[in-house]
């Protein structure tokens, strides 16, 4: 009797539950990889997954940044124009300035993705706009901005200097330099979350306001600041976006937000806030650029890679909520038997 | 009631403000080319945004229920590019329309269906129809238009009677406010959105069939985005999948312009129906003004902001009595509401619930 | 055991707070001291939540001072109190679901090392061994999300010793515990007063009083009654001094004739929350359930009313069988619920008296799906009148009514629909002399036209001045029954306490 209640503890239908995920994607990850393969001749080749690999490093760049807001039960819309806004003056920034230092150029961006997303971070926890309804207002003033700057014109590759370009094109060891960035990256973001107390705040704040609250907590703090990171890395997104596309003009990066969100929410992060892991952020981003590249391959429109991005939206939100709640009430139902249970030993 | 009675209460109003703003900038825009107060230009402000403000018609409904739906344009592009479709598959015209009406109101109703039988997040699912929609309006239609409509049709949205002065455009957006405003004021449907938007949960004991609404709703969100869609190619002419993006923050600011509270329960169709009028109206003026369309973004994009920070100053000042009297004296439309949680109970359902 | 008495770590001294009129408490004093665990006993409403909330920091006293270590302290909000070193503890832990127990424990207290990074195995350990002293049988790395009431409530008191808190109030902490689970309670109640804290314990079970007290306060009507030592204080006397009240008739119940079955319950479960109910109600009967909060009888009323499933039983009403699917099923059938937490379940509070009271039926007063405001301001009239609701006209918002006032509405609501069988669940919780009275007029009014009820309600007298017959449950199940005739308070408190013969 003992050994039978205890096997199946509550504890392990949750921690189950938890790793089911990262598991879901990898396993999506490997049956796409699979059906791609077998239809496209292409698909497995070296050239291939480089592609691949540098669409997913700038989503990779940008999730992370996202998953930070969503931690906190937040949103932000607003990470494409940030993207593009910023993409436009790195660019700029070389054509004015040949021979600027790349890194210089690419802090310059960060810290400009920085002040917008610390605007963002102020509109949501101090003047209390409803982050969807700031970040869509933001989306649309930072596009605006990016639309007044560029004027029309666009800047060509022919202006920018090697030095920046070769970003997109060098391949250390095999792997494009895009990629090696994303996936430092991924990893001081891993590291962050799992690692600095403020961080761990965003996973407390999303799971629970109000004890959050009561437990000391800055919320208004770190919230400005999850808004903040997250415009940083779109800030440094869009500097890595320029150099993938130099051809840079008002629409650079539009509808880009869906991408990482889409990355985001496939890789486990809840938009209830609480939940979310780098890990996932980053298989999520891989999943959907394979999806995407395989769909290009298999010479299908281009235009479903929008709707899939919505679909796939859809599907894990909803997969999401109702897994919660079957499980919640598995839970319930597992405590009344093993508290039966006991009952029934303690009465023996 | 005496004059004063009168006075105060019409003062303590959202929508007297936004009349305020739209003589404002009428007269900002008078300044800037006299041009302006003419009969017809004064008929003709609205109509290219017409479809924005049926959209925003049929929005307000959703956030009222608590809800909100930023699929709406979304939804308009896959009405646009049916319609277009089945048009140039030899279908009549008219025909071709209702089939377009009758797309975006399923697409209405699938959201209805996930948030309000599965009781879905209806931000997160928005978002993603938001996406798989306009996706989906791409799919069906490609990067090009459609430009072949009968000038029978596109006299509808883009015509004119009376001799040449009165908009049909407006005629069709005053019809649908003044229609949608008595659903929302004037009957029970309207009655169960602003009680289930207030409290679903107080809804829910007392019988209101909140399931239902909600799907209805979502319904109806879409049925408006389709009627924009119609009005918008008869307007313009053309068929495009990427018809209204961009129209997305035009459509969310006129509704909290317009005194909707983003949180529910609170809202009137002639608040959300003015503040159409002014945005509709500052984008003309600027457009006199010479101000490009990007900078136009922005500030529509500041007055949202604005909108609703001037929402939350003023409930937190009318509890504590920080601004003077007239102001805290606003009561009707989203603004003039205490923040104190027993007024607003939260509308998510225990915990073991709704997560 | 006679111990040198410890220094008062919280003393309350003439502590008062009322709402609009009502006292909730009234100039209550009493000291609390350190090692000790010290039991708060009263029926409910006798103002022992509106001390915690006080303690914690939730409201304000509006009168009175309270001292910490001999201190006067202003505990403006609930993070003064928990630096003051107050922790409580309800029934519900408000858990972070998606982090682990370690987490939990140290939620925005995160132990650093050297570089000023999360210190996990710091954290961990330290986490290990609070949990072990406690005796739980979880680990630092569990997710909580799996853990049950009982572990949760480990959390929440691990959370509070590592904190170093100095006072843990426990609210109903056993409630839903298995004896088993209540025996670790109880060894981890005795390892707090080991440390220092002092313990509140609030609980209806005198057993449980009995056994791990060392104080004990009673509450009666939100006065202090009597604060002495546990040993000095039989169950008995305790339930004396919770319900020493003579009843006067304050409540006139007139004589209704009862007629046939109305509703019948048979073998009602749901799963963890109640088990085994069967019972009966007659037309023009007014049927009291008493027992303690927790006793399941709100729950009860909510699955027959539909808003919770029910898990096995059947019901019928008036013959016919009945399934609960919905509010508005049992609208349909003419039953109605009058529910306990008027303010977020009863009312909409931005609209108005005639909006509020036509809710529940506005398919009737809307022909044509149309809104008559006129017929809704009538018939809110009509009840205002009736159950003699003060307020300036019946477009007046909801909001600006006094508490007696808003229930009256609720009420009215529910009258509305011309229900046949009306449960009432605490219709005059907070509510001043005057409307209660109302209240009560109405409640025994309507029996005599032919209504059922089904009054739930803590306070005793009202259940027994009201009732011709009691229902008693406790822990879910239904332990009592006694005609009006047999009903005594004290009857009645040992049934739902389990104390005595009915133990």
């Amino acid at each position: 009797m003992n050994g039978v209640v205890r096997r199946l503890t509550p504890q392990k239908l949750a921690a189950a539950a938890f790793r089911l995920r990262e598991i879901g994607i990898a396993a999506a990850l490997g049956i796409s990889v699979l059906f791609f393969a077998i239809r496209a001749p292409d698909f497995l080749s070296v050239s291939n997954w480089q592609g691949i690999a540098q669409n997913v490093a700038i989503v990779a760049v940008v999730a992370v940044g996202e998953t930070m807001v969503i931690l906190t039960r937040n949103i932000d819309l607003s990470v494409g124009s940030i993207v593009g806004l910023s993409a436009y003056l790195s660019a700029a920034t070389f054509v004015h300035h040949h021979a600027a230092p790349v890194p210089v150029v690419a802090l310059i961006a960060i810290a400009i993705g920085l002040g917008l997303g610390f605007v963002n971070g102020v509109l949501v926890a101090v003047a209390r706009v409803p982050a969807i309804i700031a970040t869509l207002a933001t989306l649309g003033i930072y596009r605006g901005i990016d639309d007044e700057i560029t004027g029309g014109k666009n800047i060509t590759a022919y202006q920018l200097p090697d030095s920046f370009l070769k970003l997109a094109s060098e391949k250390p060891a095999g792997l494009p330099a895009l990629a090696w960035i994303a996936i430092g990256v991924c990893l001081v973001g891993a590291v962050t979350l799992r690692w600095a107390p403020w961080a761990r705040d965003f996973y407390a704040i999303g799971s629970n306001p109000d004890a959050a609250r009561f437990a000391g907590i800055l919320v208004r703090r770190r919230v400005i600041t999850a808004f903040a990171i997250s415009g940083a890395l779109a800030g440094l997104g869009g500097f890595l976006f320029a150099a993938r596309f130099p051809t840079v003009d008002a629409v650079a990066a539009k509808n880009f937000e869906l991408d990482v969100i889409t990355a985001a929410v496939i890789g486990g992060v809840n938009v209830f806030g609480g939940v979310g892991t780098v890990l996932g952020v980053a298989l999520g981003a891989v999943l959907v650029a394979t999806i995407q590249d395989g769909f290009i391959l298999l010479r299908i429109s281009e235009f479903w890679r929008l709707f899939f991005n919505g679909f796939a939206i859809v599907v894990a939100v909803t997969i999401d909520a109702l897994v919660t709640r079957r499980l919640q009430d598995a839970l319930r139902r597992r405590r009344a038997e093993v508290r039966a249970a006991r009952h029934r030993e303690a009465q023996a | 009631m005496t004059a004063k009675g009168l006075a105060g209460r019409l003062l303590g109003r959202w929508e007297t403000l936004l009349v305020a703003g739209i003589v404002g900038v009428g007269i900002w825009s008078w300044t800037l080319s006299p041009f302006f107060l003419t009969r017809g230009n004064l008929l003709d402000l609205v109509t290219p945004y017409v479809f924005v403000g049926l959209m925003a018609l049929g929005l307000t409904f959703v956030v009222i229920a608590g809800e909100i739906d930023i699929s709406v344009a979304s939804t308009l592009a896959v009405s646009v590019v049916c319609f277009a479709q089945i048009f140039a598959a030899g279908v009549n015209v008219w025909l071709a329309a209702v089939a377009g009406l009758a797309v975006a109101t399923a697409l209405g109703l699938a959201n209805g269906l996930l948030v309000g039988i599965l009781n879905l997040p209806s931000l997160a699912i928005t978002l993603g129809t938001l996406a798989a929609y306009q996706g989906l309006a791409y799919v069906i239609l490609g990067g090009e238009g459609v430009a072949s409509f009968p000038t029978s049709y596109t006299n509808v949205g883009g015509g004119y009677i009376a001799g040449n002065q009165l908009p049909v455009a407006l005629l069709i957006l005053l019809g649908f406010a003044l229609v949608l405003g008595l659903v929302l004021h004037v009957t029970r449907f309207g009655r169960y959105l602003f009680t289930i938007g207030a409290n679903r949960e107080a809804a829910r004991f007392s019988g209101v069939p909140v399931g239902r609404v909600r799907v209805t709703v979502f319904a109806l969100s879409g049925l408006m985005a389709g009627i924009a869609g119609v009005v918008y190619v008869g307007y313009f002419g053309s068929a495009r999948a990427d018809a209204a993006t961009g129209s997305l923050l035009d459509v969310v600011t006129a509704v909290v312009l317009g005194g909707v509270d983003i949180f529910g329960g609170v809202g009137s169709m002639l608040g959300v129906l003015l503040a159409l009028v002014l945005v509709a109206e500052l984008r003309n003026g600027m457009q006199l003004a010479n101000i490009g369309g990007p900078t136009q973004d922005i500030v529509i994009g500041v007055l949202l902001l604005a909108a609703i920070v001037a929402g939350n100053l003023l409930r937190a000042g009318r509890t504590s009595g920080f601004f003077p009297g007239p102001i805290r004296g606003l009561r009707r439309g989203v603004i003039g509401r205490q923040a104190d949680e027993a007024v607003r109970p939260s509308n998510v359902e225990s915990p073991e619930s709704g997560r | 055991m006679s111990e040198p008495l410890q220094p008062p770590v919280v003393e309350l001294q003439r502590v008062s707070k009322s709402y609009g009129g009502v006292h909730a408490v009234a100039d209550v004093s009493f000291a609390i001291r350190s090692s000790t665990v010290h039991a708060l006993v009263g029926e409910n409403g006798a103002g022992k939540s509106t001390l915690v909330k006080i303690l914690t920091g939730v409201i304000q006293p509006d009168d009175g001072q309270i001292l910490i270590d001999d201190t006067p302290q202003r505990i403006g909000d609930p993070q003064i109190a928990h630096r003051l070193g107050i922790v409580a503890m309800y029934q519900e832990p408000t858990v972070f679901q998606d982090l682990s127990v370690a987490e939990n424990v140290f939620a925005g207290r995160h132990p650093r090392n050297d570089l000023h990074a999360v210190d996990w195995s710091s954290m961990r350990s330290e986490a290990r061994r609070v949990l072990l002293e406690l005796g739980a049988e979880f680990g630092p790395d569990t997710p909580v999300r799996g853990l049950g009431v009982a572990d949760r409530q480990l959390l929440e008191i691990a959370k509070a010793l590592s904190s170093s808190a100095r006072v843990l109030i426990m609210d109903e902490p056993t409630a839903a515990l298995s004896p088993h689970e209540v025996e670790n309670l109880f060894a981890t109640v005795g390892r707090l007063r080991e440390r220092g804290v002092a313990v509140i314990y609030i609980s209806h079970r005198l057993e449980e009083v009995g056994a791990i007290a060392d104080v004990v306060t009673v509450l009666r009507d939100g006065r202090h009654i009597a604060t002495r030592p546990a040993a000095e204080l039989p169950d008995g006397e305790i339930i004396r001094l919770m319900v020493g009240r003579s009843l006067d008739d304050l409540f006139p119940k007139e004589e209704a004739e009862i007629g046939d079955v109305v509703l019948k319950a048979e073998g009602l479960m749901r799963r963890g929350v109640f088990s085994n109910i069967s019972f009966e109600l007659r037309r023009g009967e007014i049927v009291g359930l008493a027992g303690f909060v927790g006793s399941g009888r709100t729950e009860i009323a909510r699955s027959i009313f539909g808003i919770d499933p029910l898990d096995a039983g059947s019901l019928s009403i008036e013959g016919r069988p009945f399934k609960p699917r919905s509010p508005r099923a049992a609208l349909a059938r003419g039953l109605a619920y009058l529910p306990e937490d008027r303010l977020h379940q009863g009312l909409v509070q931005l609209m108005s008296v005639a909006q509020n009271v036509s809710m529940a039926v506005l398919p009737e007063l809307t022909p044509g799906a149309i809104l008559r405001p006129r017929r809704e301001r009538a018939l809110a009239r009509r009840f205002m009148e009736r159950l003699r609701i003060k307020t300036t006209s019946a477009a007046q918002t909801v909001r600006s009514l006094s508490g007696g006032n808003q229930q009256k509405v609720v009420l009215a609501k529910w009258l509305a629909a011309e229900p046949r069988i009306l449960i009432l669940d605490e219709p005059t919780h907070g509510v001043d002399v005057g409307t209660k009275a109302d209240v009560h007029q109405t409640i025994s009014h309507l029996a005599t036209e032919g209504l059922t009820i089904l009054l739930i309600s803590s306070e005793l007298p009202e259940i027994l001045g009201m009732s011709d017959r009691v229902l008693v449950m406790r822990e879910g199940r239904l332990v009592g029954e006694f005609a009006r005739s047999e009903a005594t308070q004290e009857r009645v408190i040992e049934a739902a306490a389990g104390v005595g013969a009915a133990a």
